[in-house]
């Protein structure tokens, strides 16, 4: 939430530091000075509507997963569905370490 | 969902009555009944197929019908809908019919893997299974990296215990996956019904390195063996059992494994007891049996 809101703060003080800049402009074309250059308050705020903005991205990732194969194996052994021809009842039956049943698979 | 990967699960279907089928039967009926379907582009679709294969599992035909009726509608010249037919088609029709049906998918376009795995299953179902691993074999000639083909060549061969075949089906499917530690396992375990000891016993301990938690919060040592661990230790322990009882089991070894020396296989047959005890501990919270024999038939029936 800190993040989202550092973000929605940066973006609005990129626009107004944006718009800042053209009414200065416009300002300085109407005194017939065009090259001026800009006010420092104008240039700060951009550059902090920047951190702010590089600081509220960061906070707001989501968590970070695993890398690993390993890690990627153990979530989706919990989720899929166990697959009948790799079951160990199977083995067992066919290495006779249980009796067999009845009614054979 | 991709393609090549959709039509790879529809080529490996089976008619399973889990619980999972039916959650998706009852909440894709749902959608159904209202309509909603279509306005929700790609992933609509996907769960109206999603339905026909459930109701294909719970035995209602006139949903799959009309669920496919849709889908032809939809999309006309579509394998996935051509080979979804044909499920439907086997879940009715005779043998022959539906091998006619394939056939003919076949002939129409070679490039349909699916329809060749699902030809290949039919014929197996009717327990023609020479057919059915020539026709099997033939199409994992020509599509080799179909995965789940490779597994199910090797389950065939298994059911009919040709051990040795299944094994090299199985070495393929490693190449192409390998980093599924189930499959490793399976190759394990195949190996040892191959009278292989050797191999077994390599395999099973590469799959114990490959499952094991280095990086979990207890040192491997602490850990407690669960699901695909616990069965490969359990495979460590067979095999070393085998290994001291019958020294001969060691030496001809199919694929000219060297069987560990007698002092590693003592320690190794040690560290595995020890990982099966605290297993049984942690399962079943009473002391394990003493003897050997006692605890691998108890442990038999805890491993899943």
């Amino acid at each position: 939430m800190l993040g989202g809101l550092m973000l929605i703060v940066a973006t609005i003080a990129l626009l107004h530091a944006a718009y800042s800049t053209y009414e200065h402009l416009s300002h300085l074309k109407a005194l017939g000075r065009p090259e001026g250059s800009l006010p420092i308050d104008i240039v700060c705020e951009a550059a902090a509507a920047l951190v702010f903005a590089i600081v509220g991205a960061t906070v707001r990732s989501p968590p970070l997963r695993e890398v690993t194969w390993r890690s990627e194996m153990k979530r989706r052994a919990l989720e899929e569905e166990e697959d009948p021809r790799m079951s160990f009842a199977k083995f067992a039956q066919r290495a006779g370490i249980v009796p067999k049943a009845p009614t054979s698979s | 969902m991709e393609f090549t990967f959709s039509l790879q699960k529809l080529a490996a279907y089976q008619p399973r009555q889990s619980a999972k089928s039916k959650a998706t039967y009852e909440t894709g009926l749902a959608l159904l009944e209202r309509g909603g379907y279509a306005s929700k582009g790609e992933e609509g679709w996907d769960t109206i197929e999603k339905l026909t294969l459930a109701a294909l599992d719970q035995g209602n035909l006139e949903v799959a019908d009309k669920c496919l009726q849709l889908l032809s509608d939809k999309f006309p010249e579509s394998p996935r809908v051509d080979v979804l037919s044909g499920i439907r088609l086997e879940a009715t029709e005779s043998t022959e019919t539906v091998l006619r049906y394939y056939d003919e998918l076949l002939e129409a376009d070679p490039t349909n893997s699916a329809a060749w795995r699902r030809k290949a299953h039919v014929l197996r179902q009717a327990g023609k299974i020479e057919r059915a691993v020539e026709e099997l074999s033939a199409m994992l000639d020509t599509f080799y990296s179909e995965l789940d083909g490779w597994l199910e060549l090797a389950d065939i061969y298994a059911s009919c215990q040709q051990h040795t075949y299944a094994l090299q089906a199985l070495s393929h499917a490693l190449l192409l996956s390998p980093q599924n530690p189930a499959y490793f396992l399976q190759y394990a375990e195949t190996a040892y019904l191959a009278d292989d000891v050797p191999l077994a016993l390599k395999m099973f301990l590469q799959t114990v390195d490959m499952t094991d938690d280095d990086d979990g919060d207890l040192a491997p040592g602490d850990s407690i063996p669960t699901g695909i661990t616990l069965r490969a230790w359990f495979g460590v322990k067979l095999c070393t059992r085998k290994l001291i009882t019958e020294p001969r089991s060691g030496s001809n070894s199919a694929s000219q494994t060297a069987a560990p020396n007698t002092s590693n296989l003592s320690l190794l047959d040690d560290l595995s007891t020890e990982r099966l005890r605290t297993a049984y501990l942690n399962l079943k919270n009473e002391s394990p049996p003493a003897g050997e024999a006692d605890l691998i038939s108890a442990l038999a029936t805890l491993v899943k």
